[in-house]
């Protein structure tokens, strides 16, 4: 029996709502950590390549938390794994908004409900709005074990850091529908954010073969820039450009901490009592180009110092399994396939969150229009519902019988909805 | 085979590589001293014949090649444009024809400057304009980040002889020309006709009707009439007061002769200034989808003139506007950029 208790400020609640929209990316299931000081969401996705883990300060990211496991004394911990959607169904876009506009909220009241007396176990989510309007909301939850990716910053001696903004601006030049980023650090004082797919080489193929984009950064514009030059090391750039997208939601930095091609590679960024940690895999050299795995050695010992400080200060218990290594013959293969299968399945919501927006809404107005779409209707009362359709005249208590407007109910619909037209007589 | 330019126009080559993709993915370019020449044959709609001057959208431009310095080669209008946008807010862009791993592709290189306070790729519409913010960079890090972003758009070169055989229809002279209103009012109805069409295909039986049978026609007095007609409704809007542009005797055979007989002067004779004479009509039906399509032209900002072959065909050209001050309205040859050859359906 456990008690978990914690409330939200719309500002928080509405961080919740971007974190998980950036898990959303990764993975159909997120799994929830609670221990008696901190809060965790954590996901892994279906290749196993990626592991995302945000953990919420109980202090400092609510408003007031209160968990205590039913076992397991301090170290106790509550897992569970819920839908991305379902949750996020409950954590909207725009629970904080200074006006007050719809969707706003005043506070967000989580409890678990998991209690023998109890018939049912539930995830409760209280959304307290304006007006005094309590919108409740119970989720289905699975009793499962977290897993967790384990990261050796002692060995990741590669690392920068850059403000997330900038980050975001490089992803925004890469192409669509691209698989792969290859992050090389130049001799020449250059970093390079290459983004490509794997060659697809036939005949008139070559055509269809998505932009190769390459963004050369000078370090010196990176916050902090250690890494060994000439090394390549490859992720994928949906993963990136996901999480950058959430950095930016945040305003602050991003870190990157890596060893060599093949070994894991881990982002950090956070604030205000949320820290994010995303662990990812990487492939071997873009291009062949044979590398050392040792870092040169004043560099070495400068991050190693780093890391150790980083270490002690760092987060407490990590005793949980590292995800299997895979054989380094079938990763990229594998990456190659999931990168392929989530590009096919539609993600509209990518679309609003690019910077193009003003661009865009521009030259959408001459964009030749999508008919297939049945969501854009004609250009009055979009709404009107399949009842009112049923109706096929002006009076609401219409004395034409319903087998006669079955037939006619295919038509296009009136213009506007009966009770709307009303006030005209 | 070289081919090397920096790009002076950017937004004019985005929004030309924007509007041509709406009609087709691939388009045919062909890189010549004199002009740059964009040519969409799509399997079923609408043809595009682009000619530009090089010093439309390039500077400082060479190209070399075995076959008179000509390169004809098979670009994919998305990528290209995509590209393109990557170099909005560039302080230089330069394009040129390469190999990597056998393969040829353009590779744009792309210089951006970015103050360290502005974090965005493309301009929005409150970007600040550098002097403003000027003081703040040093405050964050020591003032403009450059960054040279590097597109490599994949393409064919295509052979000489590939090529040879293409050219741009010859049709027989119009019997209406006039210049269309702004097209994105145009747009904005035909696109509403079309709805409202498939919205009435969709509840018919068996509708596979796909095609919305928009039919377009235009006097000789400044009319402009769209409509639609379906089994359960018509519907048409009409635009008077448009103009007929005069015909220049030196560019149409036979000098004044030629204009006298020209089947425009015949059709001047008919109709009426107010669209509602029945008489003096020049009509070609086209799909609505196809027309929507070409729409997108609109973008350039050019102005416009449609040609009407009765029943036959509809040609639009499309001038860009030129920005070296010359009396807007005279139209050269010089300043067509673009011809759409729109299909009409038959019968």
């Amino acid at each position: 029996m456990v008690i978990l208790n914690f409330t939200l400020t719309p500002e928080a609640a509405s961080k919740i709502h971007d974190l998980l929209v950036c898990l959303g990316k990764f993975s159909d299931t997120v799994a929830i950590e609670a221990r008696r000081d901190k809060f965790a969401f954590t996901a892994l996705n279906s290749s196993k390549s990626a592991y995302a883990a945000l953990t919420l300060d109980g202090k400092h990211f609510f408003s007031s938390y209160e968990c205590i496991p039913s076992h397991g004394g301090p170290d106790g911990r509550f897992t569970c794994s819920m839908y991305t959607k379902a949750l996020l169904s409950v954590f909207k876009g725009r629970l904080y908004d200074p006006l007050g506009r719809d969707g706003a909220i005043d506070r967000c009241e989580v409890t678990v409900q998991e209690r023998a007396d109890e018939t049912q176990c539930r995830f409760i989510v209280k959304m307290v709005c304006n007006q005094g309007v309590i919108k409740t909301y119970k989720l289905t939850y699975e009793a499962v074990e977290v897993m967790h990716a384990l990261f050796d910053r002692n060995v990741a001696k590669n690392r920068w850091s850059m403000h997330a903004s900038a980050m975001k601006e490089y992803t925004e030049y890469f192409g669509t529908k691209t698989e792969m980023l290859d992050i090389f650090a130049g001799e020449d004082g250059r970093a390079v954010f290459k983004s490509y797919t794997e060659k697809i080489s036939n005949g008139k193929e070559i055509l269809k073969h998505p932009l190769v984009t390459a963004v050369a950064v000078n370090t010196s514009d990176f916050e902090e820039f250690n890494v060994q030059p000439g090394l390549h090391i490859i992720i994928s750039v949906k993963d990136f450009k996901a999480i950058v997208a959430h950095a930016d939601t945040l305003k602050t930095s991003l870190k990157a901490f890596y060893s060599h091609p093949t070994r894991p590679l881990q982002f950090s960024y956070g604030c205000d009592g949320l820290l994010c940690e995303f662990t990812l895999m990487t492939s071997g050299e873009y291009n062949g180009a044979t590398m050392t795995p040792t870092p040169a050695p004043q560099i070495a010992s400068r991050a190693n110092s780093r890391a150790q400080s980083a270490a002690t200060e760092n987060r407490s218990v990590r005793s949980e399994m590292p995800p299997p290594v895979e054989p380094a013959s079938r990763r990229s293969e594998r990456r190659r396939i999931s990168g392929q299968k989530r590009a096919a399945s539609p993600k509209p919501q990518a679309d609003h969150e690019s910077l193009f927006v003003n661009q865009e809404e521009e030259d959408a107005r001459w964009e030749p229009v999508d008919y297939t779409n049945e969501e854009e209707t004609l250009g009055w009362d979009a709404s009107a519902d399949r009842d009112a359709a049923n109706f096929p005249t002006f009076r609401d208590t219409g004395s034409f019988s319903r087998q006669e407007t079955t037939d006619s109910n295919e038509g296009i619909a009136p213009s506007q909805r009966v009770s709307q037209i009303k006030g005209l007589w | 085979m070289r081919f090397k330019a920096s790009i002076q126009n950017i937004t004019t080559f985005t929004k030309l590589t924007a509007s041509l993709n709406s009609l087709g993915p691939l388009a045919w370019v062909k890189l010549s001293d004199d002009q740059v020449c964009f040519t969409i044959i799509p399997e079923q709609g609408t043809q595009v014949w682009a000619a530009l001057s090089i010093d439309t959208i390039f500077e400082t431009y060479t190209v070399q090649s075995a076959a008179n310095n000509v390169i004809n080669l098979e670009v994919p209008l998305g990528p290209l444009n995509r590209a393109l946008k990557s170099a909005l807010n560039a302080t230089s862009a330069q394009i040129r024809l390469t190999k990597k791993d056998s393969m040829p592709l353009l590779a744009l290189t792309i210089v951006t400057t970015s103050s360290s306070n502005s974090y965005s790729a493309f301009p929005t519409g409150a970007s600040n304009d550098g002097g403003l913010d000027a003081p703040f960079d040093d405050s964050f890090g020591g003032g403009n980040r450059e960054t040279i972003i590097t597109q490599e758009v994949p393409v064919r070169v295509l052979a000489p002889d590939t090529v040879a055989g293409l050219h741009e229809p010859q049709c027989r002279e119009p019997d209406v020309h006039i210049i269309l209103p702004p097209l994105l009012q145009l747009k904005s109805i035909s696109d509403r006709f079309t709805k409202l069409a498939l919205a009435g295909a969709r509840s018919g039986p068996g509708s596979t009707a796909s095609r919305t049978r928009l039919e377009m026609a235009a006097n000789m007095h400044g009319c402009l009439k769209m409509s639609i007609k379906t089994d359960a409704m018509s519907i048409s809007s009409v635009w008077t007061d448009l103009s007929n542009p005069e015909l220049d005797p030196g560019q149409v055979a036979g000098g004044e002769i030629g204009i006298s007989e020209h089947p425009s002067t015949r059709m001047k004779l008919l109709g009426s200034a107010d669209g509602r004479s029945e008489e003096g009509w020049a009509s070609v039906r086209i799909d609505g989808r196809d027309w929507g399509k070409v729409m997108s032209v609109g973008r350039l900002g050019g102005r416009v003139i449609a040609c009407f072959c009765h029943e036959h065909a509809l040609i639009l050209y499309v001038y860009l506007p030129s920005d070296n001050g010359e009396d807007e309205s005279v139209l050269t040859v010089r300043d067509l950029a673009l011809a759409f050859l729109i299909t009409p359906l038959n019968n």
